[in-house]
């Protein structure tokens, strides 16, 4: 379990074809991320994020490069359970509770569910969902169905975290909580984390390195080292030198 | 207050219409008895009733089961295997268009007992229930497929997990727009067989008595458990979904897919498989040849044998006299609810009344309605002619009126809030989001349409198909009672893919895809 477990994306090049129209996704992705680092991907809108991240996870297969996760295939690696994933959209199933919502990879993965009850009880407490255990989907907002999301993400314990923009529909201020506690549990976990974000504060915040991405084709223009120390307060959020490296993200970001 | 008044108003004027013009003979020298006549009436013969209603829920509640149990399982294995489906096709077609009419004497000949009855139910709901599946196992949330994904689950994992779970509401759906189905199939089953009970053979008994009362009652009854069927799934999905379900029937037909290219083998294959089942059913059932025509020995008849040139004859001057009226039927019920659906969208009101009393007739068993049209209209062509509009006219009215309602509200009145004149906007959005409703329609009621001129003509005109069916029925003449059945399937095969084609040229020139 202690085996080194990190992200090696190298050379991917992704084109969708639709409609008569080219979509180059991806060009050329190269990305390493070293066994327990916590990476962030930042661009505009439509800029490949999302691509990258299912890519990684063999859901979305490339024309050219390779994925390695913890020196495996992708395919390996997932089944394995030595990932966890939270995808931009909850992608609940209406018709579970929140706590077998929760539950689903374990059995997907053909893992006990029973003797984890404690443990998915424990993470509804943690992404502040008590007493909603057996609500269903459609009676939680968006936000409370992302941090459902982010818990089944955390449930199998995953030496590799995925999440693809996952407080995306929280407001500011459950959004920096759920900051400072994902910062916590990677601490904990020592989980190899890639955080897809369009919150610059939020990449600096939690990321060791923030690689910054363009859009047509999608494509890494630069990747830059956050060298604050951690543990990370909430009280960075106001430090000078947080805010030169935001300015240099938003520099890349804009600057083209 | 007002708005319960401006509900319940319209039910209750036509409700009194009814009452006067009944007590008072005005329709057709009484054909039309009052609601209180049949109401009583109906307390007269109650003690007729348990047997029939018993004989003719077992059957269809059986053939509902078993049809509905086998449209699951081919749903679930279409979806798993694209191949089949495609293969299966042909067969699914012939299902979904043949006249359970013109197969009833077969299956009464050559099964006994309530057999024949279960297995027109069967086929009645089997695919409705199949389409359903098909729809609900495709249209699953690909979002929730890919976390299953993600953990390393394959196709089995994402079936199990999603998809299965996911079609449930679909598949009560289907259950819902079947049920009905079933209690026609039986007792069309009940008009070709010579069991004693079932309300098939009380109204078929009471047909000739003259006592409009009587079949009005019989009718009422056979619409009542078509209803109550229908409304027992609704509940039961309600309750099972917590959501609320818009009221819609026979929403799908084949599917009219737009890049379906099949290879030519398979195509092939599609177009034998009927074929081959009906060999294959008839060797397996050991059916004696002299009863059971395979596709040879029907061939044989039609063109081979002794009397090939009078049977030949005999089938043309029938089809000549079923096809044009079917025809004509249909146009004029097609054009009367494009006409009234887009109609109603200038006079809300009036589509707001209408649409449930339109939807309310879905559910009323064409068999029972028939006999009614006959009391009013006689015995001649126009009942032939009312009976093909009305069983176009109220599907083809329902799909379309809903379908308009589902153009977002913004839409329809974006060209008005741009001073556009209602004519504009009906031009403009109206009649092209209505359009794909009525080639649908038209798909979809062809078969239907086919089916009412048969009843009509089975029963009351003397003319046509199914005139000579039931001709052949009572002569035991076996070659003509394959040959008009496998001919009618033939036909309504031909109208719907007439009416797929033409939908599709259609749209194809206009842009749009093909309705699913
Ligand atoms: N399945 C698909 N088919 C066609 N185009 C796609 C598909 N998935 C993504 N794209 C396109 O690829 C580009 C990158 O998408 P995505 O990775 O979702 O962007 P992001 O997550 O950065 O917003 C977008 O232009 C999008 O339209
Ligand atoms: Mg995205």
């Amino acid at each position: 379990m202690t085996a080194p477990a990190g992200i090696a994306l190298s050379g991917l090049s992704k084109t969708f074809t639709g409609r008569g129209k080219r979509i180059e996704a991806l060009r050329d992705v190269t990305l390493t991320c070293p066994p327990g680092s916590f990476t962030a991907l930042i661009g505009p809108s439509g800029c490949g994020k999302s691509t990258i991240l299912r890519a990684s996870l063999g859901l979305e297969p490339v024309d050219t490069g390779r994925v390695e996760i913890a020196g495996r295939p992708p395919a390996q690696a997932t089944a394995a359970g030595l990932t966890g994933v939270a995808f931009q959209d909850a992608g609940l199933l209406p018709w579970r509770s929140v706590s077998r919502n929760i539950a689903l990879p374990l059995e997907v993965l053909g893992r006990d569910v029973g003797s984890a009850t404690g443990r998915i009880r424990d993470l509804i407490t943690l992404v502040g969902l008590s007493g909603y255990e057996d609500a269903l989907p459609g009676e939680l907002s968006g936000g409370m169905r992302q941090r459902v999301a982010i818990a089944r993400a955390l449930v199998s314990e995953p030496r590799v975290l995925f999440l693809d923009e996952p407080f995306g529909a929280l407001d500011q201020i459950l959004r920096r909580q759920m900051n400072i506690e994902l910062q916590r549990i990677w601490a904990e976990t020592g989980a190899t984390t890639l955080l897809v974000t369009h919150g610059i504060d939020e990449a600096v915040f939690l990321a060791d390195r923030v690689a910054v991405m363009q859009a047509n084709p999608g494509r890494i223009v630069e990747v830059i080292e956050i060298d604050l120390p951690r543990p990370r307060e909430p009280s960075l959020f106001s430090a000078p030198h947080f805010h030169e490296l935001c300015d240099r993200i938003a520099g890349v970001l804009h600057g083209g | 207050m007002a708005g319960d008044l401006r509900r319940w108003l319209p039910p209750v004027l036509l409700l009194l219409a009814w009452e006067v013009a009944g007590r008072l003979d005005l329709v057709a020298s009484g054909a039309l008895p009052a609601l209180s006549e049949i109401l009583s009436r109906l307390w007269q013969d109650r003690a007729d009733y348990p047997a029939h209603v018993s004989a003719t829920l077992a059957a269809s509640g059986l053939g509902f089961v078993i049809g509905n149990a086998l449209a699951v399982l081919a749903g679930l294995i279409f979806v798993l295997s694209p191949v089949t489906e495609r293969l299966a096709r042909g067969v699914n077609i012939a299902i979904f268009t043949l006249p359970p009419i013109a197969i009833a004497p077969i299956l009464t000949l050559t099964l006994d007992g309530m057999t024949p009855r279960i297995v027109l139910a069967a086929l009645g709901v089997y695919f409705v229930t199949m389409q359903a599946t098909v729809t609900g196992l495709t249209q699953y949330d690909s979002r929730a497929a890919d976390v299953v994904r993600a953990y390393g689950g394959g196709r089995g994992a994402v079936l199990r997990l999603v998809r299965v779970r996911g079609a449930v509401p679909a598949i009560l759906s289907g259950f819902r727009v079947a049920a009905p189905n079933a209690v026609l199939g039986a007792i069309l089953a009940e008009f070709g067989g010579g069991g004693r009970f079932g309300l098939g053979a009380y109204l078929l008994g009471s047909l000739g008595r003259g006592e409009p009362d009587r079949l009005w009652g019989i009718g009422l009854a056979a619409t009542l458990i078509a209803g109550l069927s229908y409304a027992v799934f609704a509940v039961i999905s309600r309750r099972m979904l917590g959501a609320s379900l818009s009221l819609s029937l026979n929403p799908a037909g084949p599917e009219a897919e737009a890049g379906g290219r099949m290879s030519p083998l398979i195509g092939l294959g599609a177009v034998a498989m009927p074929f081959v089942l009906w060999w294959v059913i008839l060797w397996v059932m050991r059916v004696p040849e002299m009863l059971g025509k395979t596709p040879w020995g029907v061939f044989d008849y039609l063109f081979l044998a002794e009397g090939a040139p009078v049977a030949r004859e005999r089938l043309l001057a029938a089809l000549a006299e079923t096809l044009p009226i079917t025809l004509a039927g249909m146009a004029a019920g097609l054009a009367f609810a494009f006409g009234l659906a887009v109609a109603g969208r200038l006079t809300p009101t009036f589509t707001r009344v209408f649409l449930p009393v339109a939807i309310v007739t879905q559910t009323m068993p064409l068999v029972a309605l028939t006999p009614l049209l006959v009391l009013l209209l006689g015995r001649g062509t126009a009942v032939t002619l009312w009976i093909t509009i009305s069983v176009t006219f109220f599907p083809a009215y329902v799909m379309i009126a809903q379908g308009i309602a589902q153009v977002p509200r913004a839409a329809l009145e974006l060209p008005r809030a741009y001073g556009a004149s209602g004519w504009r906007e009906l031009r403009l959005v109206t009649l092209p989001a209505s359009l794909p409703w009525l080639f649908a329609a038209m798909r979809l009621t062809a078969p239907r349409a086919l089916l009412g001129v048969m009843i009509a003509e089975w029963l009351a005109t003397g003319r046509g198909l199914g005139n000579l069916l039931n001709q052949s029925r009572g002569y035991l003449d076996f070659g003509m009672i394959w040959t008009v059945a496998v001919v009618s399937v033939m036909l309504s095969v031909a109208l719907y893919l007439a009416a797929l084609w033409i939908e599709r040229l259609v749209m194809t020139r206009k842009g749009i895809g093909a309705m699913e």
